[in-house]
């Protein structure tokens, strides 16, 4: 009965990533750490809504609420750290519980155009709003003194802990709900489950780690403008989640970290980070439509020499 | 209706649904009692889906009222009525096909029961009742048909219904498989006390195993009564079983 | 009274590019239940081939007008064949795939976005005043270029609309929209009719871009504004609806314009984005939107 959540491995895992973050001194080597973990953060919140086969493009928009609440938050209302890092979650999901309710009843390409549309008003609001710094944003947003040799081993444990957190839900029978409404929604409807409710909440404890990673990435880099929350981001953000594999919460991980550090790499190169990527997606999804664990997972398979049935 | 003293589980008076200019469904009425097997049949066309998704709020009703478990339900939502206990299936993919048989039925536990154990202590129950158990762990939309369509019955039963109401799920089974599905049915019904609502196409099955059967005809009943009834009654062998002996 | 009709007419300016951005976009959803956002990007490609080829004639002593027309056929014929090898090596393995497809395009988004600026590079390309001259309509002022986009894309919409409802590839393409299944079983051939309706959607495109290119500033990331007005009106008027995309391509028109003039842009676009959320709470799919 129990159902294997391979804790050891996540608590092995967990522990040494964040072992590795103390081991990092040069601020370049920090500053990739941090938007790997980032990045990676935003890409299993945007898979957490893929749960109920929805392409939730509000993510970036939410990043960007996240964003602008914990840089606000620290620069004029000068709130403690922590306070203000947790803010830019529950701002960022209050916000999508207001929007979830109008727009989860719509589904499929209309869910997805109005969260594109969502994200570009947003970016408007910014841009227009002269306490938020309009087109040229907000500066200055610093993590206290103290915790400046700590950051990448912090920001690694924040996001460690809201994905590990995610993967508890997503294997809860609260996750069988998502994915049940992904697989046949009336189903769900017809033995008493609110699903316009159970929408809502998964949209909503997505745009919170959403808008925690936007807490971190205003920390982190100091500086915000609207431009950082384009559709651009969710764009990416779906990259890693297409080239990792979606089928497993380690495949945005994996693509998070791949793309991130080839990507700057190639910038490193004098590439051009928009080609990178833009030919990473079409290949990934026309050559392995499963991703990299995917990939991983059915060569395992053949070598153990049966078609094991991932079932879950 | 008079139906010594017991009170119905389900009752439509005058129910009647049209779509633009057609009448799918006009003024039907009828009654589900506990513990019985009510057939719901007809030709092609008769209304039965429409009647389904009516008395399941899935159809808002043009005219009429639909009263379940004693309440008026006219109007309200799917989600309304099934809470109440009317858990009904579809006619095609009634499950979740890329999740396991286990989490299918787990599923139908959620909302009516509390604590992780105790939900999966339904499902294997339910499993075990449907002879579902050696295929918990295989992915549902890979098993054959007639699994599935236990499968079905499964999510449904596992919410614990006092009313489960089934749309054709006999369709595409074999012999065996329908007796065996019959069965369950049965035991449904003579253990657990749970009504059952019936839309079938399988004239011989609703025969065998409902305790009382309505005949809908062009979206009205054209008769309702025991099997035997049915079976003598001359409207219906003309409009119906006429129709399927010629053939 | 006057600043109204100068209004109307900038709606109907603006709308025209608009009206023929969502019908693209409606009709490859229709056919092909795909959303491509790639599809700014042939739009884009045309105005930039455009702006390209009129400079390069016009500054070998070409005159403007013939050195236009050329440079339409080439942008058009571009932006086709750019479009043709999207569907072909791309959108064709992805039909009814919604995610799927939708990935697709952006990952040809980043692409594209990074092509064009490697070789059109950032900068603005200025084109050559193509018809010189103002017109007066009831008191308000129009130059003669704006006006001549709006009769071809009158013109363009209206050959669609007849080619759609008279022609026998428009009737194949109108019963794929409705129900695919039947209009297979009754012979119609799917995967010809999904090339037919990308290719049109395409041409749409190319034509919308070649035709902005002169009294628009073109850059790589034009297509990018358009884009997001031109889902905005499919959403509004319903996707897969053919009068829905003209309606709300209309809406969105005279909200940005009139919003513009009387509040200010950034008030325009919110309330733009406002006037989806509405339409969306009333009608989950769109104004003329089916089911």
């Amino acid at each position: 009965m129990g159902e294997n959540l391979k804790l050891p491995y996540w608590f092995f895992g967990i522990a040494l990533v964040l072992g590795a973050t103390l081991l990092v001194s040069d601020p370049y080597v920090a500053s990739v750490v941090n938007i790997v973990s980032i990045a990676a953060l935003i890409a299993v919140s945007l898979r957490f809504v893929m749960l109920i086969g929805e392409l939730n493009f509000a993510t970036a928009a939410f990043v960007g609420i996240g964003a602008y609440t914990a840089g606000s938050a620290i620069t004029i209302l000068e709130w403690p750290f922590l306070v203000a890092l947790v803010l830019g979650g529950i701002v960022a999901a209050l916000v999508s519980i207001v929007f979830g309710y109008i727009t989860l009843r719509t589904k499929g390409p209309y869910f997805l155009l109005i969260g594109f549309a969502f994200t570009e008003a947003v970016r408007i609001v910014y841009s227009k709003s002269m306490v938020l710094g309009g087109n040229s944003g907000m500066v200055g947003i610093f993590p206290p003194i103290a915790f400046d040799p700590w950051m990448p081993t912090f920001v690694m444990a924040v996001v460690a802990l809201m994905i590990f957190g995610l993967y508890l839900l997503e294997r809860s029978d609260f996750g069988k709900i998502l994915t049940a409404i992904r697989d046949n929604e009336d189903v769900a409807r017809t033995v008493g489950l609110n699903i316009l409710f159970v929408k809502i909440a998964c949209f909503a404890i997505a745009s919170f780690a959403a808008g925690m990673a936007g807490s971190l990435h205003a920390v982190t880099n100091n500086v915000i403008s609207p431009g950082d929350f384009s559709f651009l981001l969710a764009a990416f953000a779906l990259a890693y989640v297409k080239v990792g594999g979606e089928d497993n919460i380690v495949g945005p991980l994996v693509g998070a970290v791949l793309l991130v550090v080839l990507g700057s790499y190639a910038l490193g190169l004098g590439g051009h980070e928009h080609i990178f990527y833009g030919a990473a997606v079409i290949l990934a999804v026309l050559l392995m439509p499963e991703g990299i664990t995917g990939l991983l997972r059915r060569g395992r398979d053949r070598l153990m020499g049966k078609g094991k049935r991932h079932a879950a | 209706m008079q139906h010594e003293g017991k009170e119905a589980l389900l009752r439509t008076e005058g129910l009647t649904r049209r779509f633009g200019g057609l009448v799918a469904v006009s003024d039907v009425d009828f009654d589900i009692l506990p513990g019985e097997i009510l057939g719901l049949i007809g030709p092609n066309g008769a209304g039965k889906s429409t009647t389904f998704n009516l008395i399941s709020g899935f159809y808002k009703p043009s005219a009429g009222k639909l009263t379940v478990f004693g309440e008026n339900c006219t109007g309200k939502s799917p989600l309304t009525i099934s809470r109440m206990g009317l858990v009904r299936t579809f006619q095609h993919g009634s499950l979740m096909p890329s999740m396991s048989v286990r989490d299918n039925i787990l599923l139908g536990t959620i909302h009516g029961v509390r604590g992780a154990g105790k939900r999966r202590e339904r499902a294997a129950e339910t499993a075990e009742m449907l002879g579902l158990t050696p295929y918990l762990s295989e992915e549902a939309g890979t098993l054959p048909h007639g699994i599935q369509r236990l499968v079905s019955i499964g999510i449904a039963f596992a919410a614990r219904p006092r009313l489960l109401c089934l749309d054709e799920p006999l369709t595409g089974l074999n012999q065996t498989e329908v007796a065996n599905t019959l069965a369950v049915l049965e035991k449904i019904r003579d253990e657990h006390g749970c009504s059952v609502l019936l839309v079938e196409h399988n004239m011989k099955a609703v025969m065998k195993v409902c305790d009382r059967i309505v005949v809908l005809h062009h979206g009205q009943v054209l008769a309702s009564g025991t099997p035997a009834e049915i079976r003598a009654d001359k409207s219906v062998i003309e409009a119906y079983l006429g129709h399927r002996h010629a053939n | 009274m006057q600043i109204a009709i100068q209004l109307i007419l900038t709606s109907l300016q603006i709308g025209a590019v608009y009206i023929l951005f969502s019908l693209g976009l409606t009709i490859i959803f229709g056919v092909m239940r795909i959303v491509n956002f790639a599809h700014g990007h042939l739009f884009a490609v045309s105005a930039l081939v455009v702006a390209t080829v009129v400079s390069w004639l016009a500054a070998r002593g070409f005159p403007v007008l013939p050195a236009y027309l050329l440079a339409v056929v080439a942008g058009v014929a571009v932006s086709m064949a750019l479009g043709y090898v999207m569907y072909v090596f791309g959108f064709k393995y992805f039909q009814r795939d919604m995610v799927g497809s939708f990935i697709l395009s952006i990952g040809l988004v980043l692409l594209l976005d990074g092509i064009l600026l490697e070789i059109f590079g950032g900068a603005v390309r200025p084109v050559p005043e193509i018809l010189p001259g103002n017109a007066e309509i009831l008191g308000a002022s129009v130059t003669i270029q704006r006006l001549f986009l709006c009769a071809m894309a009158i013109l363009i919409t209206a050959i669609l609309y007849w080619a759609l409802t008279k022609t026998k590839l428009g009737k194949a393409l109108r019963a794929v929209s409705l129900d695919h299944e039947a209009a297979m079983l009754q012979g119609v051939p799917y995967n010809r009719m999904a090339l037919a309706g990308f290719m049109i959607a395409a041409a749409l495109a190319a034509l919308a871009g070649a035709l902005i290119a002169p009294i628009s500033i073109v850059t790589p990331v034009i297509g990018a504004d358009y884009l997001i007005k031109g889902f905005i009106a499919v959403i509004v008027g319903g996707l897969g609806s053919i009068p829905g995309a003209i309606l709300g391509a209309l809406f969105v028109a005279a909200i940005e314009t009139f919003g513009g003039f009387y509040l200010d842009p950034t008030s325009a676009t919110i309330a733009i984005f406002v006037l989806v959320i509405v339409v969306l709470l009333v009608r989950p799919k769109g104004l003329l939107g089916h089911g």
